[in-house]
């Protein structure tokens, strides 16, 4: 027999069921970031967490040891699913040629370097899954990545607590290092700089005083938005709006209804490509925004926007957070790069260069410590390595002297300002102009 | 003895029922009251102009018209068959994308510009369509077919697999990078009045699924076939009995249902650009929640409960004064709030109890 009303209570339910799943697929928005770390540099020998999972025994948790013949495992956490694969696609690949330099230049000791990547998928949630597979595994030394902050969120706590030192390549979000972490470690810029810089270009160079903020509530997204706010009601500027959205969302037209009605001189988005191209676009169509202007972060600085947005790009802005980029040395590893995968790293996505000294730092603190024994295997102390990673001081990179803060910002270089002219982008401000 | 003490259990069993439903009712109306006067208020400080909300409905009517050309084809299976096709939403994903290869194999034959503008357009739409009936079709004949006698759960979850089959399917296929529609000249301007803005391709969405659910109600009220449709949802074997043939009624079911599906992921393609492997997952929960929404297994109920949410998520965020990224919470907390009040739906009928 038939009831409606109890059809309608499980259809409900069912509603309720899916969305809830929804929130661990890969395309929804990061989980939030763990605000308490556990003290977790005041008890370097705890475990892994995770119950479920084998724990090593407690003599050798503190050392790997590499045996003859095996190869020395580095993870790596790269977003090849979610909003931003083609980047994270150009990352992994990034990290896989850093690999090969470091072999062919005959890797540790003798023992060959592995990349083991897998999918972060630009999620906490995923990020989560990366971190307790990595910390579940005795043979990985240290982690690349993850490419997207929330994702690296997501790895921080359980590699923090594994004894695991990681480097991200990308994640901007300032939160990524902290005091408290000494495995956290990133080449990239923080957003701290990146909002800060966007908010003096829109104030000083544009000459704008009344913007409308958005995000697309990730981790990343919502950071630098908040920061670019901060930083221009602090210069003297109006935020008319600040919006949020989803990752993943198509239509913005009812956000940016309720922008229009303020008629702001700008629209500042923090997000990812395809939000960035589809609000450029959509923003078109919005009475009060015939004449703003549209300016994403570096999340949004590829090929994939252009070709998303395509004409509604032309004269839009965009920030990336640039390398002290060594123009001999990227040379030579473009070329490697397109005679192993066939594409030009630009097409994909920006941090490539990152990617590759990332591995290069992680690599370069290994040689330090590693040490071989009497029955001619590999000991890597992972203390040790984790103070070799922060200790990194003045490695040359690609993109540039590289020489890691106490609080483990290895990165150098700075942010830049472009705009989008005849479907590419051309630099308008910032770091390196001439 | 025993019967007085059961008929009195089953009298404060009954009791119990009403004070819970007019519990609910209660509280129902006491967020109803909330809702408004929070709306009311926030009207008054924040002081729109008129254009803002019209221009909010027009992005509301656009939306729900999306909503409904997949809600219908919800309805329409839930009314044959009782099952819910939760791989729905994924038919018009894989409709978006195979309209996407068709838009590409138009422009390159230069079919979208000059006086086959309209027509090469057509061509993408019935591309879409096309594959989008095909899938569902299929689906049905694999994934539903044979489990037509099991118990009403099992072909739910087989629908849920046929949902996630679907989806990395496309992905396996097709990679993760989003397919960016590109909109013809012909559609890529809108109608300007006043200061209200509508996009072509938001005027067409509107249009066509009124016409879509015009022709609908046609077919299932006036021809052959929709008697047809109409007795297998009444009793398949009686229908049976009478020389219908359930099977090919139930196919042509889906053809219609996941041609609608198609046309709308075509038509969402050229409204906001992009389809990938998982664009049809939370506009086919939408229009689920349309369907209950409006009386599910009702054609014009699904088209009302489709438009009701799509204007209740564009206008409700600046309505209420709530960050627009809480608009997801706002379509499902009306469909509770319509339940509360109408269990069987806006339009549905109420408590028809149909087998025994």
């Amino acid at each position: 027999m038939l009831n409606r009303t109890s059809f309608s209570a499980f259809a409900a339910l069912s509603v309720c069921a899916l969305v809830l799943a929804a929130c661990a697929a890969p395309t929804q928005p990061a989980a939030p970031a763990q605000p308490t770390q556990p003290p977790a540099p005041a008890q370097p020998t705890e475990p892994p967490a995770p119950p479920a999972q084998p724990t090593e025994p407690a003599a050798d948790s503190g050392v790997v040891v590499v045996p003859v013949g095996s190869k020395i495992r580095i993870g790596g956490s790269f977003a090849l699913t979610g909003p931003i694969p083609d980047p994270g696609k150009d990352i992994r690949q990034g990290a896989e040629i850093a690999i090969d330099d470091a072999n062919a230049a005959g890797g540790v000791n003798g023992f060959l370097l592995e990349l083991v990547a897998e999918d972060g998928a630009c999620s906490g949630d995923q990020g989560t899954v990366v971190g307790n597979k990595f910390a579940a595994d005795p043979t990985i030394v240290a982690v690349t990545g993850g490419t997207c902050s929330g994702e690296t969120f997501g790895l921080k706590p359980i590699l923090q607590r594994a004894r695991i030192p990681f480097v991200s390549p990308s994640a901007t979000n300032p939160a990524v290092t902290s005091e408290d972490c000494d495995v956290c470690n990133r080449v990239a810029l923080s957003d701290a700089l990146q909002g800060q810089v966007d908010a003096e270009f829109v104030y000083n160079e544009l000459g704008f005083r009344k913007v409308a903020v958005m995000h697309d509530s990730s981790d990343y997204g919502k950071g630098v938005a908040e920061i670019f706010r901060d930083a221009f009601v602090k210069l003297g500027g109006e935020v008319v709006a600040f919006e949020g959205a989803k990752v993943g969302d198509t239509d913005f037209r009812a956000p940016l209804t309720k922008i229009g009605v303020s008629q702001p001189e700008l629209i500042f988005f923090g997000g990812y490509a395809t939000e960035a191209a589809l609000i450029a676009q959509q923003m078109k169509e919005v009475a009060g925004l015939e004449k703003t202007k549209f300016m994403g972060t570096d999340g949004a600085y590829t090929q994939q926007y252009l070709d998303t947005a395509g004409s509604a790009a032309e004269g839009t802005f965009m920030s990336y957070v640039a390398g002290d980029t060594q123009a001999d040395k990227l040379s030579v590893f473009k070329e490697k790069y397109v005679a192993k995968f066939g594409i030009e790293p630009e097409k994909l996505g920006p941090f490539h260069a990152q990617s590759y000294d990332s591995v290069l730092l992680i690599v370069e603190a290994i040689k330090k410590v590693a040490k071989t024994d009497s029955a001619g295997n590999l000991r890597i102390e992972r203390e040790a390595l984790i103070k070799a990673i922060r200790g990194t001081k003045d490695l040359p990179g690609i993109t540039g002297t590289l020489t890691c803060s106490p609080i483990g910002e290895c990165g150098a270089g700075g942010v830049q300002v472009f705009t989008v002219e005849n479907g590419a982008f051309k630099q308008v401000f910032g770091f390196g102009l001439r | 003895m025993v019967a007085t003490s059961q008929a009195h259990r089953w009298g404060t069993l009954r009791r119990r029922e009403q004070a819970l439903r007019w519990t609910a009712r209660a509280v129902g109306l006491l967020i109803v009251a909330a809702l408004l006067a929070r709306a009311v208020s926030v009207s008054i400080s924040e002081n729109y102009p008129l254009t803002f909300w019209v221009s909010q409905l027009v992005n509301g009517l656009v939306l729900g018209g999306v909503y409904a050309l997949v809600a219908l084809g919800y309805t329409l299976v839930y009314g044959i068959l009782l099952m819910i096709n939760f791989a729905h939403g994924e038919v018009m994903m894989v409709g978006g994308v195979a309209g996407f290869f068709g838009l590409q194999i138009a422009s390159s034959l230069g079919w979208l510009s000059g006086a086959t503008a309209a027509l090469g357009l057509l061509f993408v739409l019935l591309v879409g369509m096309v594959v989008a009936a095909l899938t569902g079709v299929t689906l049905e004949r694999v994934a539903y077919r044979p489990l037509r006698g099991a118990p009403r759960l099992v072909p739910l979850i087989s629908a849920i697999g046929a949902s996630l089959f679907l989806q990395y399917s496309v992905l396996l296929i097709f990679g993760v990078r989003p397919m960016s529609y590109q909109r013809p000249a012909l559609i890529a301007d809108g109608v300007r009045l006043g200061p209200v803005f509508v996009p072509y391709t938001g005027l067409i969405i509107f249009i066509t699924s009124l016409l879509l659910m015009g022709a609908l109600v046609a077919i299932v009220q006036y021809t052959r076939l929709g008697r047809a449709m109409r007795a297998v949802a009444t009793d398949k074997e009686a229908a049976a009995l009478m020389g219908v043939d359930v099977n090919q009624v139930i196919a042509f079911t889906f053809l219609l249902g996941s041609a609608l599906a198609g046309a709308a992921g075509v038509m969402l393609g050229f409204h906001n650009s992009v389809i990938k492997f998982n664009s049809g997952f939370i506009p086919g929960l939408k229009a689920f929640t349309a369907a209950v929404l409006g009386g599910i297994g009702n054609i014009p109920g699904a088209m009302v409960g489709a438009l009701v949410l799509g204007i209740a998520e564009s206008i409700g965020p600046s309505a209420l004064g709530i960050p627009a990224e809480y608009r997801d919470i706002i379509a499902f907390s009306v469909l509770v709030l319509v339940l509360i009040f109408r269990p069987a739906g806006l339009l549905g009928e109420v408590a028809v109890e149909k087998r025994a």
